[in-house]
């Protein structure tokens, strides 16, 4: 088991955001998590990655306990993330948004004397062409589309080069042809990497074209999980989700 | 990778910004020639000063922490300086090496704890720090000497000619400034640009914020303790307002109004603050006022100061006419 969460529970000033989740994911496994808005998706990331601290309850990688290490210390040990909200560094450029997570990925961060410059410019070429931004290297993070931001944040945690990715809603506000692009990049990326995944998507058509399993949650609970089939034939999750809009 | 070992390219600078640097270092050197000594001295003044806003902005530009108190550090290597030379008898060259060492150790001690909260809560224990700097200082008078200072340094006699004193100055701050300039390029002054520009983002590419801001705290001490040094070599003596919290907005301001985003910005900031105190303290006798309205202006119409609007002015001509 390369992830694995017990029981984990999070309140925040009496409201329950995250009760009493277990969750896996298994090497080479594609999962997704869906919900609601407020169904707790992003505070349950958060408790992965070690950005907050559970109430309750464990987290283990690769059968390591890491409940209570740092983020530092768990992207170290191979799991990346992207977040919801943009989060890249604007006042830097997309080349360098890269490098600076690679120098970190190869511990060259704490050389003082040595001039960045160019330095480890072959992985980050090699990241930006996989994303698709070789072209902008030189362009300020923060002056990229949208889209390109989403999946310049996508490089910079492939940089640490990491056994578990999870993306907070990587496609979120993309036009429908950035979608299908960013979904390719992703199962792409992911073979060719041999990395698993876990990701938090509201687009129906990206989660049933990506996940081998799909956990649902709602009102901060996971409330039914398994393969893509067994999700869409689901009467309860068809009832509180998948019936709410078109899909 | 391509190994160009052409000068500009070993500073990591365009051709343009290389050109500029060997002029005014050129114009620098030949300083003396052609200027009175008055403006020697205030030149020797200026330097220093920029040494200490180029340190405060490691800090302040390339790692996002707002310090109100780089004046106490700065005070601690100007006090060092004074107390090994007078109080214990040393010789010049080890109470100056001294400066950066203490104001450095001090600066670890202090970062420690700074460095454990953010934002405004770590701007005030800056503040809080560098006063309690100020007032050991205003209070030791068997070691500090209190309200009077230390005075009439037992400087070598080398130093009392303004053109040595001025050239022995331009050296250190030169280096000190080269040494500032490959830090803020290497890898180490890439993270923390990083970690100015995104803080959570950074703890997630597997790095320890709080140790590299604390990094960047101890190196800003350690330069900031050169410049103290090199002040209280040049004016023979060292007072308690070195310390205070006035200073530090002095330093604060200087980085303001050149831009803190850039390099240069705190050298420019320095030559514009010095030069408006000295010219309309000609004019005027409250000249404060005066002074405070220009910053005021600046700072509104030159969000990034006035080295960082002219960079995105002339950024935006080269963008027109391609």
């Amino acid at each position: 088991m390369l992830l694995e969460a017990r029981n984990l529970s999070k309140s925040f000033g009496g409201l329950n955001a995250v009760t009493d989740v277990s969750l896996t994911v298994r090497e080479g496994q594609l999962v997704s998590i869906i919900g609601p808005n407020g169904a707790g998706k992003s505070t349950l990331f958060d408790l992965l990655t070690g950005h907050i601290r559970p109430d309750q309850g464990t987290v283990s990688f690769k059968g390591q306990d890491i409940t209570h290490l740092k983020p530092y210390e768990i992207s170290r040990l191979g799991l990346g993330r992207s977040f919801q909200k943009l989060n890249i560094f604007p006042r830097l450029t997309t080349f360098q948004n890269v490098q600076v997570a690679l120098f970190s990925a190869e511990k060259l961060n704490h050389k003082l004397f040595a001039h960045a410059g160019r330095m480890v410019a072959e992985p980050v070429e090699e990241i930006l062409k996989s994303v698709g931004l070789f072209g902008q290297a030189d362009t300020l993070g923060g002056l990229l589309a949208h889209g390109d931001q989403k999946r310049l944040e996508i490089g910079i945690a492939l940089a640490l080069n990491p056994k578990l990715l999870l993306l907070d809603e990587p496609t979120q506000g993309m036009s429908p042809g950035e979608t299908m692009e960013t979904t390719d990049l992703i199962r792409s990326l992911v073979r060719a990497r041999q990395i698993s995944l876990a990701f938090v998507e509201h687009d129906m058509k990206v989660v049933f074209g990506i996940s081998d399993w799909i956990n649902v949650m709602h009102q901060g609970r996971l409330i039914f999980g398994g393969p893509p089939e067994e999700v869409k034939a689901n009467e309860e999750v068809q009832r509180i989700y998948l019936g709410q809009g078109e899909n | 990778m391509a190994q160009d070992r052409s000068f500009s390219s070993f500073l990591g600078i365009g051709l343009p910004a290389a050109l500029i640097m060997v002029g005014l270092l050129a114009a620098l050197i030949g300083l003396p020639l052609y200027v009175g000594q008055s403006w020697v001295s205030i030149t020797t003044e200026m330097l220093i000063m920029s040494l200490a806003a180029c340190a405060l902005n490691i800090m302040l530009g390339y790692t996002g922490l707002v310090s109100f108190g780089p004046a106490g550090l700065y005070a601690v290597g100007a006090y060092t300086t004074a107390i090994f030379l007078q109080k214990l008898g040393l010789s010049i060259a080890p109470s100056m090496l001294a400066a950066p060492v203490l104001a450095g150790l001090i600066g670890a001690i202090v970062g420690w704890i700074c460095v454990r909260r953010t934002a405004v809560y770590f701007a005030l224990l800056t503040l809080a720090f560098s006063q309690i700097i100020w007032t050991v200082i205003f209070e030791w008078y068997a070691v500090t000497g209190g309200d009077d200072g230390l005075t009439s340094l037992p400087i070598p006699d080398f130093f009392f000619n303004i053109s040595n004193c001025y050239y022995f100055t331009l050296f250190v701050v030169g280096v000190c400034t080269f040494i500032i300039w490959k830090i803020i390029n290497s890898p180490f002054g890439q993270t923390l640009k990083a970690i100015r520009e995104n803080r959570n983002r950074v703890e997630f590419i597997g790095v320890n914020t709080k140790r590299y801001q604390l990094g960047a705290f101890v190196l800003s001490s350690l330069f900031l303790g050169i410049s103290g040094s090199l002040y209280c070599v040049f004016s023979g003596s060292v007072f308690p307002n070195f310390a205070y919290w006035v200073k530090s907005a002095d330093m604060l301001v200087i980085c303001l109004l050149g831009g803190v985003y850039n390099f240069s910005g705190p050298l420019v900031g320095t030559l514009i603050y010095t030069l408006l105190t000295k010219i309309i303290a000609d004019y005027t006798t409250h000249w404060h006022l005066f002074l405070g309205g220009i910053i005021i202006f600046i700072i509104l119409v030159m969000r990034n100061g006035v080295v960082g609007t002219l960079a995105d002015l002339w950024a935006r001509k080269k963008q027109k006419q391609l």
